[in-house]
């Protein structure tokens, strides 16, 4: 019998994950960064996938941080910081004469390192951004607390407290309360900037879990310094060094494969 | 890849627990070469004792697998290796297995020089397949030091002679079974013997095709391929064309 007739077939799906199949959430052309004379951004070129986990590593002082910042245009915060490049999301010019950035930071929500929750209650935390939105209708931010807070693994512990306030919780509670807050007005990107490195392990754990199933609902780029973190939960992963993208690649491929020298020194704790 | 690689980590624990690992299955690689140049011996003077100690030093083989299956256990516990540390690991785990296999088939292929130590009336070499047999377990030996060298020094030149010579020794086990069946007519009285003959043939394919595991294993160390779904002729292609870069 030819292997042609044989019932079973031979061709399996190739599981490996690859930007070529991807759809692009963010795409970035030739992006630089200075602060004032200082280039800190060298000429970035990368798409990040929608729906899927992305993370940036690389030494303090890289760039991650600085790049992840550009994706929510917090950097306009700081007066000496110049960009040049082309950055869009969904194919909308993010640094455009007539981009109003509230509106791009309702579609890029952002967590950071330190749990910060407002001093008032759980649920004004959650429903903050609805309001500022200029939501009143008590059913529709009811619905969307609770939406917000199942989906950072919160609710079952905190439905009985809402009115409790959110600064009386644990360090854990506090960070996803953070992520509840961000989800709570549905962006479409959410940065992550170190979110687990004031937590302990196990909460360092719920709170990857969460990121594995809030990829569904989100594109979500994160910054970590735990390269084994990167590795649990990332898809894609890009390694920075002194503002230069080194290699961005699937995650599987730059952890077990690196292709350039620097990466491999880098993840493997070795002298460069 | 170089060697000093594994030894430029930050963590001089890390550099040591791998450079261990390094010598631990070079030195199981060590041990299975005494037992295929014992067995050369063994059958070729019929010496019981040295098949025995063949048979002895298998224990050990079976030791060390346990002991590199352990030390690749702790380090991926204690120290999460990633790139060509965790592939060092992965390939460690894989050649001990092979080696410990190629162990285990040495003892089944000298179990010929315990067999006719027994009968001093029937030389072993005048079995038939005997030639066959004793070339088979040279190509072995000198196959196993090839790959063995080769991780050693991460290197590739020496693979894609192992793969030829695997393909040899299948040549050669089909010739003596040919040999041994044209026999068979003519020499009942020597059913018993020529039966072992077989499990020794038998065995000493094996050995290759375990040999030419470890190649493919050392492939995926020093380049991150998995080049197993690769049939002899792809592997050979493939080797050639790594060792001209």
């Amino acid at each position: 019998m030819s292997e042609k007739n044989l019932s079973i077939s031979l061709d399996r799906e190739d599981r490996v994950m690859s930007l070529e199949n991807e759809k692009i959430a963010i795409q970035v052309k030739d992006w630089n960064l200075y602060y004032g004379k200082k280039q800190a951004l060298n000429n970035i070129t990368m798409d990040v996938p929608e729906h899927r986990v992305t993370a940036f590593i690389g030494p303090s002082g890289c760039g991650k941080s600085t790049l992840l910042r550009c994706f929510n245009r917090m950097n306009d915060l700081i007066d000496i910081v110049k960009v040049d490049g082309e950055m869009t999301l969904h194919g909308d010019d993010m640094y455009a004469k007539n981009m109003d950035v509230a509106s791009l930071r309702r579609r890029v929500g952002m967590v950071f390192q330190k749990p910060n929750p407002f001093p008032k209650s759980i649920y004004e935390n959650v429903c903050y951004g609805l309001r500022l939105q200029g939501i009143t209708d008590k059913n529709t931010l009811d619905e969307s607390v609770e939406w917000a807070l199942k989906g950072a693994g919160l609710w079952d512990e905190v439905k009985d407290r809402l009115d409790e306030n959110a600064l009386g919780m644990s360090g854990g509670q506090q960070q996803r309360l953070c992520i509840a807050r961000a989800i709570a007005i549905k962006p479409e990107v959410l940065l992550l900037d170190e979110p687990t490195s004031a937590l302990d392990p196990i909460s360092t754990l719920a709170i990857e879990e969460l990121i594995f199933e809030l990829k569904k609902d989100f594109t979500i780029l994160i910054v970590t310094h735990n390269m084994q973190q990167a590795a649990r939960v990332s898809d894609y992963t890009a390694f920075m060094y002194m503002g230069d993208l080194i290699e961005y690649t699937d995650t599987d491929s730059l952890f077990t494969n690196p292709q350039v020298k620097r990466t491999e020194d880098y993840i493997t704790g070795r002298y460069g | 890849m170089e060697r000093t690689e594994f030894k430029s980590h930050i963590s001089a624990q890390y550099n040591r627990n791998l450079e261990d690992l390094f010598n631990q299955v070079l030195e199981m690689g060590g041990l299975v070469e005494d037992q295929l140049s014992n067995t050369i011996e063994a059958i070729k003077c019929e010496n019981k004792s040295l098949a025995k100690e063949v048979k002895q030093l298998d224990k050990i083989v079976n030791k060390e697998e346990m002991e590199i299956d352990h030390l690749c256990a702790r380090v991926l516990a204690r120290q999460q290796p990633t790139a060509s540390d965790l592939r060092l690991i992965v390939s460690a785990i894989r050649i001990a297995v092979d080696l410990e296999r190629i162990g285990d088939e040495v003892v089944n292929a000298s179990k010929l020089a315990i067999k006719m130590a027994k009968v001093q009336d029937i030389p072993c070499d005048t079995l038939p397949g005997f030639k066959s047999l004793m070339e088979m377990i040279n190509i072995d030996f000198e196959m196993l030091k090839k790959v063995l060298t080769s991780f050693a020094q991460l290197d590739l030149a020496g693979l894609s002679d192992a793969v030829d010579d695997e393909q040899h020794v299948t040549e050669i086990k089909n010739k003596a079974l040919a040999e041994i069946q044209t026999s068979l007519n003519n020499t009942e009285e020597l059913a018993e013997y020529i039966m072992q003959m077989i499990y020794s043939i038998r065995a000493a394919e094996r050995i290759s095709a375990h040999i030419v595991n470890i190649a493919e294993s050392i492939v995926y160390l020093v380049k991150g391929r998995d080049v197993r779904n690769m049939n002899s002729e792809k592997l050979s292609d493939f080797l050639e064309k790594e060792n001209q870069e």
